[in-house]
């Protein structure tokens, strides 16, 4: 068909409109860097595309976030080459505040992001700015918080709410404005499983309900592979990947970590996609990319169908059971229970035992008391008379110092623990304070260094480090004192699943080596499957579970009431398991086990 | 969760927190003017006393709140009034202590003092617990007519101080697990503040970078002025309580300059 040119400038206009996202060559770099963290970056998103970017932390993702609204290079200075243009606006040209109605940026943190202290006036914010007429802004801040299904909390304190319920009122806050573009940077890291379904479903509504274009950096990819049109994997600065969804998790690459270490993309895949590409491998044939699965549905559908040849299935092995010694007692908790006044407990007759060698993790909706219980154990929060003992002994007569000779806690954000300026004297530190000799305090000290994998930085300043490394080392100040007891808290919060494994991977030689007990405080269920030997739940300050991961994820309504969801590859083996109870299917934890399942069942049913 | 700062702001429903911060402002203004002016202990009783049933009734604030939230204030204060009682010169004795003497003027002007400062410590305690730092910015540009931009700025400075004092909480926590014992005297506080600085320093930037780009992202400071949907008036609750607060202090410092005050000092100095 021939158009005229009026036609064609009119459908090129029209294409034009639809675009949000411009960028060609654009490459930025820090004041006072040398390298540029995002490097000839060219990207074109058009309106109602719901994109996910991944890549390894420090890969530059949130920096190209901040470039989508002039946050970079306005507020974080620097110099931007190349041409970026977002809704038709020069980002180089335009400040930020101009930006406001074409773009919302919702952070990770929604405490570092609410600026008022009540819902309503949140929201109205953005348009007060904006001197809108009252009217309009009362309207739309009702619209705003109806789309976030929060309308009923306009009156309410934000210092009242869920983690959740906050990022929420974040998201309303720059919905307000009706931005064309909405910006997510981890928008659920801080988030308990419920917290982040609620938002997943939220941006979902929002994209396919409102055609709001969503542009998004998260690790939780689970929840949200089959939510997002398109996905960008980040590499070093640089885009290294730009395709559809079942593209991205059909096969395997590498990517550098911010210490140049070769980091598999499939740390970020989802289950249901890892486990479709182990199980065309194990079949030994190709796995077309529109049958990567992308949700818990279509990986029951594809493993339905899927028929592994008979000498496949014959050379895989079955999975073993896990025959890991019991440790000895350890820990013992009785009637624990703990508030900082009569009126609200937190704790409430907290009983447990807790053996050496064993990974445990802690887990709950945020506030039902894990962080205070842990607390406990190092005497940061001071136990009741005889209600923690430590091997027999109280903990509540045991100094400070002698406490945290037997349990180490390794914080949230490694850089609250450090004292000194030196990789080297951090970890000799809490040797010095105890009067161990110096020959005694060098061999330790280059043991955990080398056990870290920070040998070869021992004379730089903590600061120094990048964030992977800042948390090895916070491992390592407490490794050093070869603690009984080893307490992680949030290990995964900020990190990507690759970091997460490597950290876990340490925490398991260091049982293996030391026979430490590590108890981990997460939201991870993922991590939970793959590493702990037993799980804790705690639902409003009393244990509501305590036993092995398999058994906790097999407890819907127990899930359901504390806020916890099973991981998608034990959802897709009970559900495989259910379809066909003669084929001896077992509901499993991991993507290996699985495919090692299926296969022994394909064997057994050839015999 | 921890505890909350007991000098930090709570919702309410009292009919302290329904006043506009405004007339609250003006209140703390002129109760502090009251209390600086009373020099006769049982006028600062008497002001001590309404203070103490504003904060119990009006604030609603519980006898432990402001216990706890007092307490450093009333030692202080006590120490404050048996030392000036003992020292001040005087010349109708009241009572002796072990052969001292306390004098009935050193005890009445000791007493006013000390009050002194616990009446402002406590209106400001009330004022504090029941007025949200936002109506206090909103106040402070729509009736005090500051730019914005400044009120903001204090806002959320006020914001801010319970954040910072929960991360001192856990950088203090955090270094008492690596072994770190707290200090007692005032160089080794000093020294222990030194090691908090870094870490504090580094998640406050990284905060208040955060708070920057959502403020400006969300159009802040796009005009020199901003719409505000919710801001604070002054009712005729608000306007009784102001009126009545300048009357009290106009009428005290009248009476004081006219001589009239002096006749009811009883314990007056000779």
């Amino acid at each position: 068909m021939n158009r005229t040119l009026p036609e064609v400038d009119s459908l090129q206009a029209e294409q034009d409109a639809r675009v949000v996202v411009a960028l060609s060559g654009v490459t930025y770099t820090y004041e006072g860097e040398s390298a540029p963290v995002l490097r000839d970056i060219a990207l074109t998103v058009t309106s109602g595309e719901f994109v996910l970017i991944l890549g390894p932390s420090g890969c530059g993702k949130s920096t190209f976030l901040y470039l989508l609204n002039g946050s970079v290079p306005h507020i974080l200075n620097g110099a931007l080459e190349g041409a970026a243009t977002i809704c038709g606006k020069s980002v180089a040209e335009t400040k930020v505040a101009e930006f406001a109605t074409d773009v919302g940026m919702v952070f990770q943190d929604p405490e570092a992001q609410i600026i008022n202290t009540r819902v309503r006036d949140e929201v109205c914010f953005g348009l007060e700015n904006l001197c809108r007429p009252v009217n309009e802004i009362v309207a739309r801040q009702t619209e705003a918080l109806r789309l976030v299904g929060l309308t009923e909390f306009g009156d309410r304190s934000i210092f009242e709410l869920s983690g959740g319920e906050k990022q929420r009122v974040s998201i309303a806050a720059v919905l307000a404005a009706r931005p064309r573009l909405l910006v997510l940077d981890e928008p659920t890291a801080n988030l308990d499983p419920a917290g982040m379904a609620e938002i997943f479903a939220v941006l979902e509504r929002l994209n396919r309900e409102h055609g709001t274009t969503i542009i998004m950096v998260e690790h939780r990819v689970d929840e949200l592979a089959d939510k997002v049109s398109r996905v960008v994997m980040m590499d070093r600065g640089a885009i290294v990947f730009d395709g559809a969804p079942r593209a991205a998790f059909s096969s395997r690459r590498v990517v550098h970590s911010e210490e140049a270490v070769v980091v598999p993309t499939a740390s970020w895949f989802p289950q249901v996609s890892e486990f479709a590409i182990d199980l065309a491998a194990a079949s030994r044939c190709d796995l077309p990319v529109d049958q990567v699965p992308l949700s818990v549905d279509e990986a029951f559908a594809l493993a339905s169908n899927w028929s592994m040849p008979a000498e496949a299935a014959a050379a895989q092995n079955k999975p073993q059971p896990d025959e890991r010694q019991q440790g000895t007692p350890l820990l013992s908790i009785k009637s624990l229970s703990f508030g900082y006044d009569r009126n609200t407990p937190i704790l409430r007759g907290v009983d447990l035992e807790i053996q050496s060698n064993a990974i445990v993790a802690l887990l709950g909706r945020n506030g039902s008391g894990k962080t205070t219980l842990a607390r406990m154990l190092v005497g940061i929060n001071s136990a009741p008379a005889g209600s923690i003992k430590l091997e027999g002994r109280d903990i509540s007569r045991l100094s400070a110092r002698e406490i945290a000779s037997e349990i180490g806690y390794v914080f949230q954000n490694p850089d609250h623990q450090f004292v000194t300026d030196r990789v080297d004297e951090e970890v000799a530190y809490s040797l010095k304070v105890r009067d161990f000799g110096q020959e005694e305090i060098a061999a330790r000290v280059d043991e955990v260094l080398e056990i870290v994998d920070l040998h070869r930085y021992r004379a730089r300043s903590p600061y120094n480090l990048s964030l992977g490394e800042r948390r090895r080392l916070s491992v390592a100040t407490m490794l050093v004192l070869q603690p009984r007891v080893l307490v992680l808290d949030e290990p995964t919060i900020g990190q990507d699943h690759e970091r997460a494994q490597l950290l876990m991977g340490l925490m398991d030689r260091l049982r293996k080596r030391y026979g430490t007990t590590i108890l981990m405080i997460t939201h991870d269920v993922r991590l939970v499957a793959e590493w702990a030997d037993r799980a804790l739940v705690l639902r409003s300050g009393r244990i509501a579970f305590d036993g092995r991961p398999i058994d906790l994820f097999a407890d819907d309504g127990l899930l359901s009431s504390t806020g916890l969801l099973a991981p998608p590859i034990h959802e897709l083996s009970r559900r495989l398991a259910a379809q066909d109870p003669a084929r001896g299917l077992r509901p499993v934890l991991s993507s290996g086990d699985l495919v090692s399942e299926l296969a022994a069942s394909r064997a057994m049913a050839m015999k | 969760m921890t505890r909350g700062n007991v000098f930090q702001f709570r919702a309410g429903k009292s009919v302290f927190h329904r006043l506009d911060p405004m007339s609250k402002l003006i209140w703390l203004l002129g109760v502090s003017l009251l209390a600086f002016g009373a020099y006769i202990a049982w006028i600062q009783i008497v002001i001590s006393f309404v203070i103490l049933a504003t904060a119990l009734f009006l604030a609603r604030l519980s006898p432990a709140e402001i216990l706890k939230g007092t307490w450093p204030f009333i030692a202080a204060c006590s120490s404050f009034f048996v030392i000036q009682s003992v020292t001040l010169p005087g010349s109708t004795i009241a009572f002796r202590v072990f052969s001292i003497s306390i004098y009935a003027e050193s005890a009445d002007y000791a007493l006013a003092s000390s009050l002194r400062i616990y009446t402002i410590i406590l209106s400001s305690m009330v004022f504090v617990r029941t007025t949200d730092p936002r109506d206090l910015a909103i106040a402070l540009v729509t009736q005090a007519h500051i730019p914005y931009r400044i009120a903001y700025a204090f806002f959320i400075a006020l914001r801010i101080v319970p954040t910072i004092e929960e991360e001192i909480k856990i950088i203090r926590a955090a270094h008492a697990v690596r072994g770190v014992a707290r200090q007692r005297s005032i160089t080794g506080r000093i020294g222990e503040m030194q090691r908090y600085v870094i870490p504090l320093l580094v998640g406050s930037l990284r905060r208040a970078s955060m708070m920057v780009m959502s403020m400006e992202g969300r159009a802040f400071g796009a005009y020199p002025q901003r719409v505000f949907v919710d801001a604070p008036r002054m009712r005729a609750s608000g306007l009784v309580i102001s009126i009545s607060t300048i009357v009290a202090v106009v009428a005290w410092y009248s009476a004081l300059g006219l001589g009239y005050v002096h006749p009811i000092y009883v314990f007056a100095p000779a």
